[in-house]
């Protein structure tokens, strides 16, 4: 502490401070906020300032902090909130039954359907195997506290390129290869271990994550319509019960650290933000929680997750207006010597606060007990919406919740970025047989078997498609996964997710577009209708003009494509000031898909099933190359990111959605990244079957074109040759082109456009597509 | 023994997470079971068959089943010995296979030790699998499968190579005694290497049980190919199975105990 603050500070009693702030100045305020690493700005400091001057008392240390987490970009949401509440939020809010910690749709006439995602990305830039694995502890709590049994969890996942020089990597900044292996192995050691399957995900790799990683997770689960718990008291005199883990120094500030850029300097000062994950006791605390649940014990319930004690006891609280008095000295802890700030704001993991009501505490106290987890009754629920909290019999903070949870927002400055839409190259036809064999080969087209191995993605048996398809012992990629929760019913939940920061980077509008495009087609591919969608929009600096209008465009255009799709965002998450080597990251609002199965005998697979079925191409092929990996695998700088059209979009997914309901789809797979070309290839490896192919009948491109654009709203689709006029006659009905390519054939890929293009045999595809990824893990 | 007056113990402690299938496979035939948690676990009277899911029991973090073993060993071993001694049916999966070997079960005393060890890969690995029935009738969880019959049972271990003290002898006893149950194959039947041997396994090996046939431990999970829709190409094959509509190749497993003890007792 420098010596012009120390007069700043005065010590109340051995574990207490006041700030000496009607005095401060300017200068004062700042350091005040950056000596007790609040993250508070001086226009928000000054705001503190007059609140105590009214209040004519001093503010203490654990009041500081608690405005401090309560204010921070990543609890309140300044800087998004006025764009999220104009354009997301409102989208078919008629079908949201909770957005609370987690969101909650019908799912049938019994369940509710339960959906979280959250970021862990500042912790995973530092601890990534620690990050990524409080990450799923986070987004799991998220789930049960509103009385769930989870029974899903998405990973998406983004690093640095893998072949990143060392000797380029700044002091401090770990290695994207490093980072990639510890994020995985922290998901697939927790993960695995909570006994929650990890069915579908998404690894991708751009140079703009350099030194910051993105790791996103999400989290479905489902409960019974009467067992819904929500995020609020619902009355004074309820009882705080604080269960799971104990509070210790780890995860302290994780809040206001993930409302800042990394620097060099944030290896050090960032250890004790990073929480400790211990599955070993969310597993039992997901039985005790659920037992109470079922025994309608519980009467309000929140995680405690960023900002700790202080948001979970505040927020509960506030929501219906109430307010709570907690006494400090019951919260168990895990080494004795914390101050009170530290317990009041720490984000140790696996802890839960519940609400019971009086008569319902002791036998909430026995359930946990049984299952050797802490639970303590901690405070209660007020009439006046104030906090109060006291600690050995001394009043350490007590704030009108309605100043604490005021809702600051910011309206920051913004400029729309320009976008080229045009493409100018020339160059001359490659060979397209070594360059199918690149692109197969790529890292965002290759075999992710050998990470999703490593997830237990069939604990709980429900997974009835399964994140790799295809003939036994030739796995392939899959579009989505699929759970089927209940045990009764055939009603099945699809899960997908899906940014491409190669577009958004390029484009934002379209790059969004092209996101929730991607997400449906995954969806429908398996047979699931879309129900809802949920974002996680990862970007840079919210002070800098372009990440902000970056921001803006990514809502707008969620609303455009969403309002028209009838998807209302169940969930959502803001992860702002995501900084890497090369500043600031690509937009990288990250699209959740959660599509709902009415039979899953009706799903469908990528990989195709028998020889002489037809080959369709659903939708149409544009010259749409930029950020497509075609012509970054031929260093092709230009082209327009290929635009997506919600109308026709929705018209292709309920004409999809009726070929699978009369079950003329064999075999599916939707158009992304390496076009039709990688589609097919992966369909081929799944099915172990190869296919003869003519693109004649696209018109009016070249043939290289035809195969790797990545056009939006595109299927590739096998189809028995006796169902093809039925299936022809869907889509002609609703306008939406089909072009018959081929058929499945032998065991080679060939494709002719006037004259044959690609001639390769599916083993050398399949050896190129298994160790694209692979090799860099070794 | 009528199916309706049978109870199944489901063994669980933290980290133990694979017993909600394990019940709900239970409840489809048609028997009834408890989850029971090893602190409360005072005695077997009552119960017809013990069972110990897959998981990570505390974690896994000393070795895999370890500290599950030595809690039933101070909890209710003499009771679990005499349940076994009066030739009750006892089955542990995964994890449950390894917490039998830990305690001593399995391959059962005077056998020589026994252990599963990580896998040769090194890492955690959840995939379809496919074992082949080598058991010529003394295991009690077999025998509704043909003999050398294959059977789809997904796996999901890190440690689950077994390795014997004295490799040798050891198998040539195994062998003797009929305590061999499953091997790791191929599509073809044949022994094979990874990723059909997903861990190394000595001689394939993929499921034990003791002398008397009434202890089985396994790698594979049974109940994740309960049904047919979970195995991995249900889509290309279609629900009609062998055993009926929507049968998957783990049933048997637990048809077989069923019948057993209603046979039995």
């Amino acid at each position: 502490m420098s010596e012009v603050t120390k007069e700043l500070f005065i010590k109340r009693s051995p574990d207490l401070m006041e700030l000496e702030l009607p005095t401060a100045t300017e200068q004062d305020l700042a350091r005040i906020s950056r000596e007790l690493a609040i993250g508070l700005s001086v226009e928000e400091m000054k705001k503190v300032q007059r609140y105590f001057m009214k209040m004519r008392r001093l503010p203490t240390d654990v009041e500081m902090e608690a405005i401090g987490q309560a204010w921070s970009e990543h609890c309140c949401y300044k800087s998004s909130k006025i764009w999220l509440k104009k354009y997301v939020y409102p989208i078919q809010l008629d079908k949201i039954v909770a957005r609370e910690d987690a969101g909650v749709m019908e799912f049938n006439k019994e369940y509710y359907l339960v959906a979280a995602l959250e970021s862990h990305n500042h912790p995973s830039a530092i601890a990534p195997y620690g990050g990524a694995a409080t990450g799923i502890g986070g987004i799991l709590r998220d789930v049960l506290c509103m009385g769930a049994q989870p029974v899903a969890l998405i990973d998406p996942l983004f690093f640095g390129g893998l072949d990143w020089d060392f000797e380029k990597l700044p002091k401090g900044v770990k290695h994207p290869r490093y980072l990639f292996r510890r994020v995985y192995e922290g998901i697939r050691d927790y993960g695995n271990r909570v006994g929650i399957p990890t069915v579908a995900g998404q690894i991708c790799f751009d140079d703009c994550y350099l030194g910051n990683p993105i790791v996103n997770v999400g989290c479905v689960g489902v409960v019974k319509k009467e067992e819904l718990i929500h995020s609020y008291a619902a009355k004074p005199g309820e009882i705080y019960i604080l269960a799971g883990g104990k509070t210790g120094r780890d995860g302290i500030h994780g809040v206001t650290f993930a409302s800042a850029d990394l620097d060099a300097g944030s290896e050090q000062v960032a250890q004790s933000c990073v929480q400790i994950g211990d599955p070993i006791t969310k597993e039992p605390l997901i039985h005790a929680f659920r037992e109470c649940v079922t025994k309608g014990l519980v009467e309000g319930s929140k995680d405690l997750g960023g900002g700790g004690l202080s948001c979970a006891s505040s927020e509960l609280a506030w929501e219906r207006g109430y307010g709570a008095e907690i006494d400090m000295d019951n919260v168990p802890l895990k080494v004795a010597g914390l101050k009170p700030w530290e317990i009041w704001v720490s984000e140790s993991q696996e802890r839960m606060m519940l609400l019971i009501k009086n008569e319902n505490v002791e036998e909430v106290l026995k359930i946990f007990e049984s299952w050797d987890i802490s639970a303590t009754p901690i405070g209660k629920v007020i009439k006046d919406p104030v906090i109060r909290v006291l600690y050995k019999n001394e009043k350490v903070l007590e704030l009108d919740l309605s100043f604490l949870l005021g809702e600051p927002t910011l309206k920051r400055p913004y400029e729309t970025a320009n976008v080229i839409r045009e493409d100018n190259s020339s160059f001359d036809l490659p060979d397209l047989n070594e360059v199918l064999l690149s692109v197969v080969g790529s890292l965002p087209v290759a075999s992710r078997e050998k990470v999703i191995r490593q997830y237990d993605h069939e604990v709980r048996g429900k997974t009835v498609i399964k994140p790799l398809q295809g003939k036994l012992g030739f796995p392939t990629h899959g579009d989505a996964a699929v759970v089927k929760p209940l045990i009764n019913s055939n009603n099945g939940i699809a899960l997908t997710s899906d940014v491409n920061p190669s577009f958004t980077k390029l484009d934002p509008w379209r790059g969004t577009l092209s996101a929730v495009d991607e997400v449906c087609r995954n969806l429908v591919a398996v047979g699931a209708e879309p129900c809802c969608l949920a974002d996680c929009l990862n970007l840079g600096d919210p002070t800098k003009l372009k990440t902000m209008g970056d921001l803006v465009q990514v809502c707008k255009a969620l609303k455009k494509v969403a309002s028209v799709l009838e998807l209302p965002f169940i969930s959502g998450n803001v992860s702002l000031y995501n900084e890497g080597l090369h500043g600031s990251i690509a937009p990288t609002p990250l699209i959740l898909g959660i599509g709902r199965v009415e039979d899953i005998t009706f799903c469908t697979t990528t990989d195709f099933k028998e020889r002489e079925d037809l080959i369709y191409l659903v939708g149409e092929t544009k010259k749409e190359m930029g950020g497509s990996l075609y012509y970054k695998l031929l260093n092709v700088r230009e082209g327009k990111v290929p635009n997506s059209d919600p109308e026709r979009l929705k018209e292709s997914v309920d004409a999809v959605l009726e070929a699978n309901h009369r079950k003329l789809i064999s075999a599916i797979h939707d158009a992304s990244e390496g076009g039709i070309a990688a589609a097919v290839s992966e369909m081929a490896i799944g099915g172990d079957l190869g296919c003869v192919l003519n693109l004649e009948k696209m018109k009016n491109l070249r043939c290289d074109i035809k195969l790797f654009s990545e056009s939006n709203t595109r299927w590739v689709v096998e189809v028995k040759p006796e169902k093809a006029k039925e299936f022809e006659e869907i889509f002609e009905g609703k306008g939406i082109k089909t072009t018959r390519l081929g058929r499945v054939s032998g065991k080679r890929i060939r494709i002719a456009d006037r004259k044959e293009i690609i001639n390769l045999p599916i083993d050398l595809i399949r050896k190129e597509w298994n160790n694209g990824l692979k090799k860099w893990m070794e | 023994m009528k199916k309706s007056d049978m109870r199944v113990a489901i063994v669980r402690m933290e980290g133990t997470n694979c017993e909600q299938e394990l019940q709900d496979a239970f409840t489809v035939l048609g028997v009834d079971s408890k989850f029971v948690h090893i602190k409360q676990l005072k005695e077997l009277t009552g119960f017809h068959c013990v069972v110990i899911p897959g998981g990570f029991s505390a974690g896994d973090y000393v070795r895999a089943g370890a500290i599950f073993a030595s809690l039933i060993k101070t909890k209710i071993f003499k009771e679990l010995k005499e349940f076994i001694k009066e030739g009750y049916p006892v089955l542990g999966i995964c994890n449950g296979f390894q917490i039998l070997v830990e305690m001593g079960f399995l391959p059962g005393k005077g056998r020589g030790r026994a252990c599963l060890a990580p896998n040769d890969s090194g890492v955690y690995e959840c995939r379809p699998t496919l074992v082949r029935n080598e058991n010529r009738g003394k295991c009690v969880f077999t025998n509704k499968l043909k003999r050398k019959e294959i059977r789809m049972m997904p796996c999901a271990h890190a440690e689950g190579k077994i390795i014997l003290e004295e490799p040798k002898k050891m198998l040539s006893q195994l062998k003797a005694d009929d305590q061999i149950v499953f091997r790791w194959v191929d599509p073809d039947g044949k022994l094979a290497g990874y990723p059909w041997n997903p861990n190394g396994s000595l001689d394939n090996l993929a499921g034990l049980c003791n002398m008397e046939g009434n202890v089985l431990g396994l790698m594979p999970h049974p109940e994740r190919s309960f049904f047919r829709w979970q195995h991995v190409d249900w889509v290309r094959k279609g629900l009609s199975a062998p055993g009926g509509y929507n049968v998957g190749d783990g049933r048997a497993i637990f048809e077989s105990v069923i019948e057993c003890i209603s046979k039995k007792f």
